[in-house]
């Protein structure tokens, strides 16, 4: 139990969603530790459950049952407030459809999260917000706005946003979905870099392509997580 | 910062709904700062109209009044407003606080007075031609009251066909049976040799045949003329002289004097010519071919008044004008006013150049002693002669009905007809009573019958002027029925033309109201309320009014038309209210993902609602600006070309024929103070919707 060195760690998870009065079983019995360093990626079908397990460790949505803690806090146990303040500080989110402000360009995007932080000036700001459009090769376009820039650029707009407030985790989910192969593959290649130089990522994806390149794969399929090794058994039923 | 940013750039962005509300928030400040000059504008321009011209900034009259003080007529027609027996010391206290300029002594009433029907005028004209034995002027007026009676029997054997004559009063069938006899020859050629009992006839029975024409109502305020003519400087005399100070007489108003003294169809004449002036024509107008309709029935309001010399004259111009040979005179004065557009302005000319000097143009004429036939408080009716010095009007509201029907007189006048007692009014009683030996009510006796014993001491007599409201029995009365006064008198009258009251003589009995003037730029709710205190301080027994108040419904107008255009606009800002309402909260469902990013990426719920609230402010701003700058420049437009003012009412409210709106920084102000208002209330619902927004809603599309 070593709970400094995990940056996430799940334990007997499971989410409900109600239709009416019909629950709807999301995810069942999740155990899982991510490692501050590890570049995870989520792997499994469309409605396996991923998106589901990203917003508790997103601290967008809570468990039904279990127990989720993201940076030592135990989510089921901070506000709406403190959650809040947590995904600000803590965590940083890539979106499957990039997700960006229209009204703003590509700097005031990046910006966006700092002015809700409140503690960098503004010289800091827009040193620490240029560094990051440089490092994901955008700082030539930094005055466009998202409906001037490309897929990928406005994806990596969208990393350098989740990046700026220097969170522990980054959340990707299917950050690559909306964009064509060869963009995808830059994207993961850019996300591999920023890996390297320290950042956890954890992502989901039902690509394999990009399956192949994680350090870490967890994969899913009705709302469990398949143990290792078990890839080739058949998907157990849910209802048995 | 950003958020200023964000909201400007949503404004750009969502254009059909920027569009919308943009457009509702530029009409609302539009229809708010413009309302409010224009009401600022009126609201300046009536008092203008109403301050100098005869109520001041404020007024004061009792507060025993049973009835509001109503300078231009109220509602309920009363006229009960007590009255003030301490103006000296009022006037003292009210003129020693720094803001004021002035204070003028006023009672406002209404009176009858006849002009007298042309047989009257010209029997009497032939009695003093007699007594003063001028035969030519004997002859030529015998002439024409001859010519008046034959008339008069025409026109009456035409009506003996329609009315039955057992319903006609006793008067009227006593004159029928003398009608023949007074137009017979037989009578004429004896007139001569007894020209006092023919006269004698004429008068008493021939005279109530001819139905009197000219009977008037006169609205006057009495008051101390010579400072009235100070202190009200809309006050301009257009003919004859002021009032000498300190004296006895009658100002008429130009356009009472016009409208009720003038030939009656002088005036429509010089009505039509007004009308046509301002663009409208006979052929298309029902009013014009109104007047000339009556032009036509009332032919004989020039037939009658032209004796045979005048009569040769007008049907010469007449036959002239209208290229007939045509002799009888009724044919012609009705074909000469069958007037149209082509030939209206030379027939307006002939009249003028032609008729009118053979006509008896005004009834009373400057000049003039007329008879002002009043009622007093308690109903009886009083007389008083009084000279005609001139007319005057108000100016620039000259043509206004409302401002023209007030004319003046002096205070004496007016506390004679109001039946508060002078010392001139007893004098004039006792000489009467002297002469006719009648024995009137003992002064104690009439006091007591109107104070309840009370009131006697509250008077101090010193200023030689007591209020009583005591009917004075039958001699004024008497005086009233026209029974001729003794000579001694008639001399006491003419006496009373010439005196010259002191000032404290003026000031020194009972006046109904006062106006106070401020001096230019005082502060007129410091005035009144220093004017209060003063009055409960010293115990003066006032109520205080400020001008839109005394001046009765009139000043209250601009409150109606306020009221109107407050509910107005109110209902504009609240569908604006509901359009804005819903056009956010679409533009919020549009932002879901927006929104619920943002959250996702650690905005607080406050932070949002904060965009939201900025986002109005902006949109407030930006349109709450362009409508302050589109409506600055119409009023800005209308200021410096005018609104023309329609009819007489407006040319009163208006101060003049056109109003000239100006804008202030307070209606901007306010109508900054609207628009954030309805855009923050507009933005409350859409913005609570926005802050129940999950992070969820990011991710949505994400499966």
């Amino acid at each position: 139990m070593n709970q400094t060195s995990s940056i996430v760690r799940l334990q007997q998870v499971d989410k409900d969603y109600y239709l009416g009065k019909v629950v709807v079983p999301a995810l069942r019995g999740i155990d899982l530790d991510i490692a501050a360093g590890e570049f995870t990626v989520i792997a499994g079908p469309s409605g396996s459950g991923k998106t589901t397990l990203l917003n508790l460790i997103g601290c967008v949505d809570v468990c039904t049952r279990g127990n989720v803690s993201v940076d030592g806090h135990d989510t089921a146990k901070l506000t709406e407030r403190e959650l809040t303040r947590l995904r600000l500080e803590r965590l940083g989110f890539i979106f499957q459809s990039f997700n960006l402000v229209g009204v703003l360009d590509a700097f005031q995007n990046v910006e966006f999260p700092l002015l809700l932080q409140r503690k960098l000036n503004k010289a800091e700001r827009r040193e620490r917000v240029m560094d990051l459009l440089k490092a994901v090769g955008i700082d030539n376009h930094s005055h466009h706005r998202p409906n001037e820039l490309s897929g990928g650029q406005r994806q990596r707009v969208a990393i350098a946003r989740a990046l700026v407030t220097q969170p522990r985790i980054v959340l990707a989910d299917e950050p690559t979905a909306n964009l064509d192969s060869a963009t995808g593959n830059a994207i993961v290649d850019l996300m591999e870099k920023l890996n390297g130089e320290g950042t956890t990522f954890l992502f989901s994806t039902h690509d394999p392509r990009v399956v192949g390149r994680a350090g870490r794969v967890v994969r899913m399929v009705d709302g469990r997580i398949v143990p290792p090794g078990a890839e080739t058994a058949a998907p157990q039923p849910l209802h048995a | 910062m950003i958020l200023v940013h964000i909201a400007l750039r949503n404004l750009l962005s969502h254009k059909v709904k920027s569009s919308i509300v943009g457009g509702l928030l530029v009409f609302g400040t539009i229809l708010v700062v413009l309302g409010q000059s224009l009401l600022g504008s009126l609201d300046r321009s009536m008092s203008t109209s109403i301050v100098n011209s005869m109520s001041g900034h404020v007024q004061v009259y009792s507060k025993d009044a049973k009835d509001p003080l109503a300078l231009f007529g109220g509602m309920g027609g009363g006229n009960e407003i007590g009255h003030i027996e301490n103006f000296p010391k009022i006037r003292k206290a009210i003129e020693a606080l720094p803001e004021v300029a002035a204070v003028v002594p006023m009672g406002i009433d209404q009176a009858i007075v006849f002009g007298g029907n042309i047989l009257d005028v010209k029997l009497e004209q032939l009695r003093a031609a007699e007594k003063a034995k001028d035969r030519n002027r004997i002859r030529i007026l015998r002439a024409h009251v001859r010519r008046i009676v034959g008339m008069l029997e025409s026109e009456l054997k035409n009506l003996k066909g329609f009315t039955d004559e057992s319903r006609m009063s006793e008067d009227m069938r006593s004159g029928l049976r003398d009608l023949p006899q007074a137009t017979s020859d037989t009578f004429w050629n004896s007139f001569d040799a007894d020209p006092l009992s023919h006269l004698e006839l004429l008068e008493n029975k021939i005279a109530k045949l001819a139905i009197g024409e000219d009977m008037f109502f006169l609205r006057y305020i009495g008051t101390d003329t010579e400072r009235f003519r100070k202190v009200f400087d809309r006050f301009e005399m257009v003919d004859g002289t002021p009032i000498p100070p300190g004296q006895r007489g009658f100002l008429f108003n130009k356009l009472t004097y016009e409208e009720q003294v003038k030939h009656k169809t002088a005036r429509r004449l010089d009505k039509m010519k007004d009308r046509m002036a301002e663009g409208f024509a006979i052929a298309k107008d029902e009013e014009l071919q109104q007047a000339i309709k009556l032009n036509r029935a009332q032919y004989k309001e020039i037939t009658y008044q032209l004796d045979d010399d005048a009569a040769d004259l007008v049907r010469v111009a007449m036959q002239t004008e209208l290229g007939s040979k045509e002799p009888a005179l009724e044919k012609l004065v009705d074909a000469f006013m069958n007037m149209d557009d082509a030939n209206f302005a030379r027939r307006y000319k002939v009249f003028y150049d032609a008729v009118a000097p053979n006509l008896r143009l005004y009834s009373i004429k400057v000049g003039d002693t007329m008879t002002i036939n009043g009622m007093t408080q308690s109903g009886y009716s009083t007389s008083v002669n009084v000279k005609v010095y001139g007319t005057f009007r108000f100016r620039s509201l000259d043509r206004s009905a409302l401002a023209g029907s007030a004319n003046i007189t002096d205070l004496m006048t007016y506390r004679d007809l109001f039946g508060f007692m002078t010392a001139d009014k007893q004098a004039e009683i006792q000489q009467l009573q002297k002469a006719s030996g009648v024995k009137a009510v003992t002064r104690e006796n009439a006091e007591a019958d109107l104070f309840g014993g009370s009131g006697g001491e509250e008077v101090t007599d010193t200023t030689g002027v007591t209020p009583t409201d005591a009917p004075a029995d039958a001699t004024p009365a008497a005086v009233a029925a026209g029974t001729p006064p003794p000579d001694n008198a008639r001399t006491f009258a003419a006496s009373l033309q010439q005196r010259v009251y002191s000032p404290t003589e003026i000031d020194g009995g009972i006046v109904r109201n006062a106006a106070i003037m401020l001096k230019p730029g005082a502060d007129e709710r410091k005035a009144i309320q220093e004017i209060k205190d003063i009055n409960d301080r010293e115990n003066l027994g006032l109520k205080v009014v400020d001008w839109r108040e005394a001046s009765g419904i009139v000043g209250q107008f601009v409150g109606v038309i306020y009221a109107v255009l407050a509910t107005s606009i109110l209902v504009i800002f609240i569908v604006a209210l509901v359009i804005m309402n819903n056009s956010m909260v679409m533009a919020t469902m549009e932002r879901t993902r927006e929104i619920g990013t943002m959250r996702a990426i650690g905005a607080q719920r406050s932070e949002i609602l904060k965009m939201f609230i900025v986002e109005a402010l902006v949109m407030a701003a930006v349109f709450g600006s362009i409508g302050c700058v589109l409506a600055g420049t119409v009023v800005t437009w209308l200021g410096q070309i005018g609104i023309v003012a329609r009819n007489d009412f407006m040319i009163f409210l208006f101060a003049g024929p056109r109003l000239y709106p100006f804008l202030s920084l307070t209606h901007i102000v306010v109508a900054f103070f609207v628009v954030f208002l309805v855009t923050l209330i507009s933005t409350l619902y859409p913005a609570l919707l926005a802050t129940r927004i999950t992070p969820l809603a990011a991710m949505q599309d994400a499966e």
